[in-house]
């Protein structure tokens, strides 16, 4: 199957600095891939970059190509202009955003909301067409019709996450983004909206790539995984790869910070520091700071390299084949 | 500290809302206790109502036996118990150093003023804070997580007996949440501080707490060893809050048994057992009585659910007190 989504070399920088750099990925029809990573890694920046949303200041390049089923020519998202972009935003790729469920319109229905989206991006639509199109897009969100005719304020913090689902959904798009979907959403809501992800998924052959610093919820909802740090991508591979076989330090300590019940209960010793300022990054391996295995090696940037079929990890160590014990405060050789 | 039979409810006389309906729960020395459940289940109410923030309308908080309602015994249990919350871009004034804002509970208490200074700076020492670096900052030089820092610094100048954690982490990210969890831990185990994690993250509360206590619309539905509860959920409600967590783990959780619908509004209790319109073991008398916490298993785990009860006939709510098991402390990392 054609690759519905292909990234390559996407970098985004502001004032001769980059936010993201290097960072590329395919995704074929049907297909999820998790986005993980703390705040400030560049989730959300790589996100609007696929959009050309970028704010002001912000520039970008390197290349994204889209080809939506049946197309014969990729759609060449890099080298659009803004009027070249609003006929493929909403259209063929869609973007839910973080706290989405605060940026519903709170003095207009959800039926206009919805009805607004498809009359902009579908002029020939008949309003019939368009009021069943609602009913149908509402159901296939779990709502019931009826509920369109409410203002924001009168549906529940799940219910408004299902609208802006609905809403990415409005024009049949080809690739759904999710920037955060359930982070302010508590565990029994969380698990409604990441089925739903799930089922639309399945039925509607969507291609999604779900932004989360929740590498729990990743795991649950993903095909495949690309952990960020600092603006670029460290290790990517299957969901299985990453999670049962770890091919770099942060992913690895990561993963030992999560509860998992049923396992060994109380803390894993935590990774020392924050990430790095932007405007003052460290000499090599991004990581190499807070990483309780950083040599002299170190100080050279390693290449997102290949260690397993379709397992790519960015430091100089990987393959690890087995992690030495971690002391609770334990930095690295260079602080 | 206990807490007997709390009632608080919020609205006007026709329309009101029961946020809290007689909860009763003991918390001990020492002893790390979870409150977990959804949003609006009254966590946040309750830790609130424990320290007197917030009006009660029946119930008593007892504090070291003795009743803690009037103004001075307020004020003492201010100071013995403290309190942090899950925003830290919030709770912070703006317009203070560091260095004034964990000094502020210390003025409050009246604390001499010559010994100030040196509580400050252990206490943001104990925090993992450089005093020398972070005594002046103001709160928009800091990150989250120093914030939340901070927040932890001024809660332990007053060297409480008791902390309360509400949604402590929920708004950080996964290592800065994992620093300020060991911050804590590590306090609570040299302080032998008692503290209370109200959290909706039941692999967290499973994780760290002692004993944990289940809430649903207002109520205490279950309460146990954390092991227990987590575990062997006796209560279906906290079966089905256990499924939808998340399982970081691969081939796990895919066919679950999800809650269906949201919490009922408050102002409008369903009958009989307020959980029986999502149970997905609802059978007919569940509509028409409401269960009492009763014994279910062994070590003191109680459930409030209708499969389990008919054992006690004085339909008094409590958690029972209990020995704290030792194999249930947090393990050594």
């Amino acid at each position: 199957m054609k690759n519905v989504l292909e990234v390559e070399g996407l970098r985004v920088e502001y004032r001769g600095r980059s936010i993201v750099d290097g960072v590329g990925f395919s995704l074929k029809p049907g297909e999820s891939l998790g986005l993980a990573g703390e705040s400030g890694c560049g989730k959300t920046t790589t996100a609007l970059a696929l959009m050309k949303l970028l704010p002001d200041g912000l520039s970008q390049k390197g290349s994204i190509e889209l080809t939506p089923e049946g197309a014969e020519e990729p759609i060449r998202i890099g080298k659009r202009t803004e009027a070249g972009m609003q006929v493929v935003r909403w259209r063929h790729i869609s973007l839910v955003f973080q706290g989405a469920m605060n940026s519903l319109d709170p003095v207009k229905k959800i039926d206009l909301q919805i009805d607004e989206v498809i009359r902009l991006h579908e002029k020939g639509c008949s309003s019939k067409e368009v009021k069943e199109r609602i009913a149908d897009l509402l159901t296939t969100v779990g709502l019931t019709p009826k509920l369109g005719s409410r203002y924001p304020h009168q549906l529940s913090g799940g219910q408004r996450q299902r609208v802006m689902i609905a809403l990415a959904l409005a024009c049949r798009p080809s690739v759904v983004i999710a920037d955060e979907p359930t982070t302010a959403l508590d565990v029994v809501m969380q698990a409604q909206v990441l089925e739903l992800l799930e089922q639309l998924r399945r039925d509607l052959g969507l291609a999604m790539i779900l932004i989360s610093h929740d590498l729990a919820v990743l795991v649950e909802t993903c095909d495949r995984i690309a952990v960020m740090y600092a603006g670029r991508i460290v290790e990517t591979g299957t969901i299985e790869d990453v999670f049962t076989n770890p091919q770099h330090p942060y992913t690895k300590r990561l993963l030992d910070s999560l509860p998992v019940i049923g396992g060994t209960r109380g803390l894993a010793p935590p990774i020392p520091g924050g990430p790095p300022d932007p405007g003052n990054p460290p000499e090599g391996c991004a990581f190499g700071p807070r990483c309780p295995y950083a040599t002299e090696r170190c100080l050279t940037v390693p290449e997102l390299r290949e260690v397993g079929s379709g397992h790519a990890a960015a430091c100089h160590f990987s393959p690890w084949s087995s992690w030495p014990e971690v002391e609770a405060a334990g930095l690295g050789v260079r602080k | 500290m206990e807490v007997n039979d709390l009632a608080v409810t919020f609205g006007t006389r026709r329309k009101q809302s029961r946020a809290l309906d007689g909860v009763s729960l003991e918390w001990r020395r020492g002893e790390v206790l979870g409150i977990v459940g959804e949003s609006g289940c009254g966590k946040s109410t309750l830790a609130r109502a424990m320290l007197g923030l917030q009006e009660t309308s029946a119930g008593e908080v007892v504090l070291d036996g003795h009743d803690a309602s009037g103004r001075s015994e307020k004020r003492e249990l201010r100071r013995r118990i403290q309190m942090i919350f899950q925003d830290p871009y919030q709770t912070l004034n703006p317009r203070q150093r560091a260095s004034a804002i964990v000094a502020e509970p210390l003025v409050v208490q009246g604390v001499d003023k010559s010994l100030h200074q040196e509580r400050i700076i252990k206490s943001l020492e104990d925090v993992g804070l450089d005093p020398a670096t972070y005594l002046d900052r103001y709160p928009h030089q800091l990150s989250g997580g120093q914030r939340q820092r901070v927040a932890i610094a001024a809660a332990l100048v007053l060297e409480p007996e008791g902390l309360i954690c509400d949604e402590p982490v929920s708004m950080l990210d996964a290592s800065v949440r994992s620093q300020i969890l060991t911050v804590l831990m590590d306090l609570q185990k040299s302080r032998n501080l008692a503290l209370i994690f109200i959290t909706h993250d039941l692999s967290l509360a499973w994780s760290l707490c002692d004993r944990i206590a289940v809430m649903y619309l207002g109520r205490v539905v279950e309460a146990g060893t954390a092991v227990d509860v987590i575990e062997k959920p006796k209560h279906p409600y906290t079966a089905a809050l256990v499924a939808a967590v998340p399982v970081p783990a691969v081939g796990m959780g895919t066919a679950r048994a999800l809650l269906k619908g949201e919490l009922p509004d408050a102002t409008d209790l369903p009958a009989g057992c307020r959980f029986n319109p999502r149970c997905p073991k609802v059978f007919d008398g569940c509509e028409k009585v409401d269960p009492v916490l009763t014994d279910v298993a062994a070590r003191g785990q109680r459930a409030a659910c209708l499969l389990y009860s008919g054992a006690d006939p004085s339909g008094r709510v409590t958690v029972p007190p209990q020995t704290v098991p030792e194999d249930s402390g947090v393990l050594d990392a």
